[in-house]
């Protein structure tokens, strides 16, 4: 099953109600998959066709409002065009869960450059490694939307190409098992006519904190790390398979002296190369990172304690900053009391394949790093 | 400085911030923020300074209020932030003696509206206050407020508004002691920013609709025409009322009136 | 079509919360009022970027601008699939959202033919941000972007026949209506609740301070506007078939609408008898329509 496949075939499992999407290059099959899942009645559900990525993201707004599971999914430049509405999904702390299938927006290949530039929306930032991943993902991700401690709209990036339109093996849960794992979508608060609440009808714009509904909507998202590890524990216990505690998920660091950090496909390919480098006696292990938003700060605070060394595998840049993923981990470890050897590495941009030799660089020069060598900062792969 | 959505209290706090300026004083004006409604109630502040003035925020405790509308010149919250010792000049044709709002301050009154009425032949009350202002306070000299007039109003209009602020200027008399001491209850909102319900715009109201239900032949044209709801039907009378409370003073309800039933007058109590 | 009524049918119970926040002879206020009115409580009012209006005692949700199409379609679509389609989803929004920025989805909304019904308080330019044109803005019109100048007579173009646009859509119901006639106002609205799929209904709502006329003739200038053919109230369904449902035995001169309204005070002898020109030959298009009841374009 290829990883667009195993997106369409969540939605079918979680009994997705509405869906609605714009087809863009590398999400396009999941359009398909949908219509015609839509066409032969596979489940009661709703899928809009509409005419552009800002209407899908507003669609599944009005339609998570009043209730109902949505679902959405989109690439690179029409994740761009829905920016607007997604802030108001995100302010709105209506559960929609969104696939977005990486493609960069300086080509049509993927690097993490558009759901990395939707960072103040207001979303959980998910980043998964491969297509069982994508399943079960997007499943847990409507736990954790869902959950009355959340109520936050979460995005699944994965890969386009390599892993959109790449098929391998994908084990689909029971329909049943599901059902009862993930019970029916609450509105809250309704806004029907027969149970809103009549006070808050004319409450204009103003008075109050101003500041208010951001420190909650920020609470809230912070607040998401407990649950997403909550969940991963409950969907291992139902479906027996597991991805770290959630929020990262380590590959080998049991032995490690040093951790190379990457998120989506190339993840995998890292745990290749950790498996070649280990068998040459390199102390070099992997921190999949697959919540980039909430950071799991206190893991990678821990990690810092245990380890001599963190490689940055960034697959996007802020032109002008740098790599995301390095300035989020710097902050995080800016008051452990002792400094641990980071390296930037850019990496995959535009699509670059990264491969597994690439990764063995990434391991040598921490490794250097790590013992105190001379090693530059920054190294563009 | 308090006025409502097209009295020009704006455009007065630039005004004088402007003649400051040509006086070689530093000045700032900062309209409160959100939407301006034609009609609503709204608050602008001036700061002057022999120096450049830094700090960009409101204006929490002001040395002098001035109001723009007689009905708003009711409200005590127009004084309430006022330093103690301060200042309130208000547009109203009652003597300062008879002012009904409580606590330590200088009152001085002006008859603002009928001076624009008779100058302007408008009721747009933001010039006809600056030459109250001027004399009053001795801050600027009408000159420089002409000044500054003339680049907000260039032309005849200038010469109006500057015609307004010389006979305000003459009319004008010295500020008293507040005679009141306790504060009255509040009764309106003297600032309406954004959207929503509000509980009283008797405020926004110039001229208020008085109903002959004698003269009143039933139409109901009042009642279906009036965008706020502030008439309301009896249908076993078939006779309108008014609830003043929701009503803004726009007059439709009298110009809609097919027997003139409906006159819109001018009160002040 | 629509049914007449009286003014004596029109329901005396209110949905509008007052006083609210619009201003003095607000028309958009008074459009609220009336259509909500006819609409009852069973409703979720759809609100985008607009001049306030009336604050209505119904549920409201609300988007980006042009989002104001998708968000009708994802709440119509979500209550049905939470089984509660007996709610309409209902939008009040302004020419703006509607000709301009929220043109797009609207149109697509229409192509689907969502179950949703669109209300439009037309008042010709954007009035929330003061007065700047829209494509609903009149030629000639002078607002805050097309001022009055050695270079410039207003607005140089036409206003967008958005109801045919949308009629075009061949969805079940569009009409216009206005606040001087809120007998055929609420019994479009009316009507229009019941129907299924896409319906629209252009309301216009003069605006005193945009128009600069006193706010005491909002009502006297939206009657003029029906009663010069500047604003005629018709009814188009199924994309098809026609109905005029003002038919005076003549039009009044269009001077009648135009010299009370500032925003056209410039405006020559010449440019008067070209809007005049220009109205009377629609006017005999939508005549001769209504004696066929089919759209003529």
């Amino acid at each position: 099953m290829v990883g667009n496949k195993a997106a369409a075939t969540a939605c079918k499992l979680a009994r997705v109600q509405v869906a609605s999407a714009f087809p863009i290059t590398p999400q396009t099959t999941i359009t398909q998959y949908l219509s015609e899942m839509y066409a032969r009645g596979e489940w009661d559900f709703d899928f809009v066709n509409v005419e552009g990525e800002l209407t899908s993201q507003v669609v599944v707004q009005g339609a998570s409002r009043v209730g109902a599971r949505t679902f959405t999914c989109t690439s690179g430049p029409g994740l761009l065009y829905m920016h607007h509405p997604m802030q108001v999904t995100g302010s709105g702390r209506l559960p929609v869960i969104m696939a977005v299938v990486h493609r960069g927006y300086k080509g049509m290949q993927p690097d993490h450059s558009d759901l990395m530039s939707q960072q103040w929306t207001g979303w959980g930032h998910q980043y998964v490694e491969h297509a069982q991943e994508i399943l079960d993902s997007l499943l847990m991700a409507y736990k954790v939307a869902e959950d009355p401690r959340v109520r936050i709209p979460i995005a699944v990036g994965y890969d386009g190409y390599v892993l959109s339109y790449t098929a391998e093996p994908v084990e689909i849960p029971d329909q049943a098992v599901v059902d009862e794992w993930l019970p029916p979508n609450k509105p809250m608060p309704s806004i029907l006519p027969d149970e809103v609440d009549p006070s808050t009808f004319g409450r204009g714009w103003g008075g109050g904190d101003p500041q208010m509904p951001w420190k909650t909507h920020h609470d809230a998202i912070m607040g998401m790390e407990d649950v997403q590890k909550e969940i991963m524990d409950s969907f291992e216990k139902t479906f027996g398979r597991r991805y770290g505690n959630g929020m990262i998920e380590e590959y080998r660091m049991d032995e490690a002296d040093v951790a190379i950090i990457a998120m989506g496909t190339i993840a995998g390919t890292c745990k290749a190369a950790v498996d070649k480098m280990q068998a040459d006696g390199k102390k070099v292990g992997l921190i999949k990172l697959r919540s980039y938003i909430p950071f799991p700060n206190k893991d990678f605070q821990e990690w810092a304690k245990k380890v001599d060394g963190f490689a940055v595998v960034d697959r996007s840049i802020c032109p002008g900053k740098g790599g995301p993923v390095y300035m989020k981990l710097r902050d995080a470890l800016y008051d452990q009391e002792e400094k641990t050897a980071t390296l930037q590495f850019h990496a995959g941009l535009g699509g670059k394949e990264v491969r597994v030799h690439d990764f063995k660089m990434v391991g040598d020069k921490i490794l250097k790093a790590a013992k105190g060598e001379k090693v530059e900062k920054i190294t563009w792969v | 400085m308090h006025g409502r959505g097209g009295q020009g209290a704006v455009t007065a706090s630039r005004i004088i911030a402007t003649a400051a300026y040509e006086e070689g004083t530093y000045s700032q004006a900062i309209p409160m923020y959100g939407t301006e409604r034609r009609g609503a109630p709204l608050t602008a502040f001036v700061r002057l300074d022999d120096v450049r003035v830094r700090e960009r925020e409101l204006v929490h405790t002001p040395d002098i209020s001035i109001v723009l509308d007689p009905l708003i010149a009711k409200q005590q919250a127009v004084v309430d932030n006022l330093k103690p010792g301060g200042l309130v000049i208000l547009n109203t044709a009652h003597k300062p003696e008879e002012v009904e709002l409580g606590g330590d301050f200088k009152v001085a009154t002006i008859d603002a509206t009928t001076i624009a009425l008779e100058t302007l032949g408008r009721p747009i009350t933001n010039t006809a206050i600056l030459g109250a202002f001027a004399k009053i306070t001795g801050l600027l000299k009408l000159e420089s407020i002409e000044k500054a007039i003339l680049k907000y109003f260039p032309g005849r209009l200038g010469e109006m508004n500057i015609a307004a602020v010389r006979r305000s200027y003459e009319e004008a008399s010295d500020p008293i002691q507040a005679v009141v001491t306790k504060a009255p209850a509040e009764k309106v909102d003297i600032h309406v920013g954004g959207y929503g319900v509000l509980k009283d715009v008797s405020s926004w109201r110039l001229l208020t609709p008085e109903i002959d239900v004698d003269t009143c032949i039933g139409c109901k044209n009042c009642w279906i025409f009036c965008p706020e709801t502030a008439i309301e039907w009896d249908e076993d009378t078939m006779k309108p009322s008014i609830r003043y409370n929701a009503c803004k003073g726009c007059g439709l309800c009298a110009n809609e009136c097919p027997v003139d039933a409906i006159e819109m007058v001018r009160v002040e109590a | 079509m629509s049914e007449r009524i009286t003014r004596a049918q029109i329901p005396l119970s209110e949905m509008t919360i007052t006083p609210g926040s619009a201003c003095q002879g607000c028309g958009a206020a008074l459009a609220a009022r009336l259509a909500f009115k006819a609409l009852g409580p069973n409703v979720i009012r759809h609100g985008i970027p607009c001049c306030p209006d009336s604050v209505t005692k119904t549920p409201r949700t609300g988007t980006v601008f042009e989002g104001g199409g998708a968000l009708l379609t994802g709440t119509s679509r979500g209550l049905k699939a939470i089984g509660r389609d007996d709610v309409k989803a209902v939008a009040f929004y302004g020419d703006g959202g509607t000709y301009d920025i929220g043109f797009q989805g609207l149109s697509a909304a229409a192509e689907r033919n969502e179950d949703v019904l669109v209300l439009t308080k037309d008042n010709e330019a954007y009035m929330n941000t003061g007065n700047q044109r829209s494509s609903a803005t009149p030629k000639y019109s002078m607002t805050s972007t097309t001022p009055v100048g050695p270079k410039s007579r207003g607005k140089p173009r036409h206003k967008k026949n958005v109801p045919f646009i949308f009629a075009a859509h061949y969805v079940p119901y569009v009409a216009t209506a206005s606040v001087g006639f809120p007998e055929d106002l609420i019994a479009k609205v009316t009507y229009a609740k019941d129907l299924k799929g896409f319906r629209m209904i252009i309301i216009q709502a003069p605006c005193p301070v945009g128009w600069r006329y006193d706010p005491a003739k909002t009502i006297e200038v939206a009657r003029s506007g029906v009663q010069t053919g500047l604003w005629p109230l018709y009814e188009i369904e199924d994309g098809q078939n026609f109905k005029l449902n003002y038919k005076p035995k003549e039009l009044k001169p269009v001077s009648e609408y135009l010299s009370p309204q500032r925003r056209f005070r410039h405006m020559t002898e010449d440019e008067t008898a070209e809007i005049q020109e220009d109205t009377t030959t629609k006017w005999d298009t939508l005549t001769r329509a209504d004696e066929l009841g089919r759209l003529i374009i």
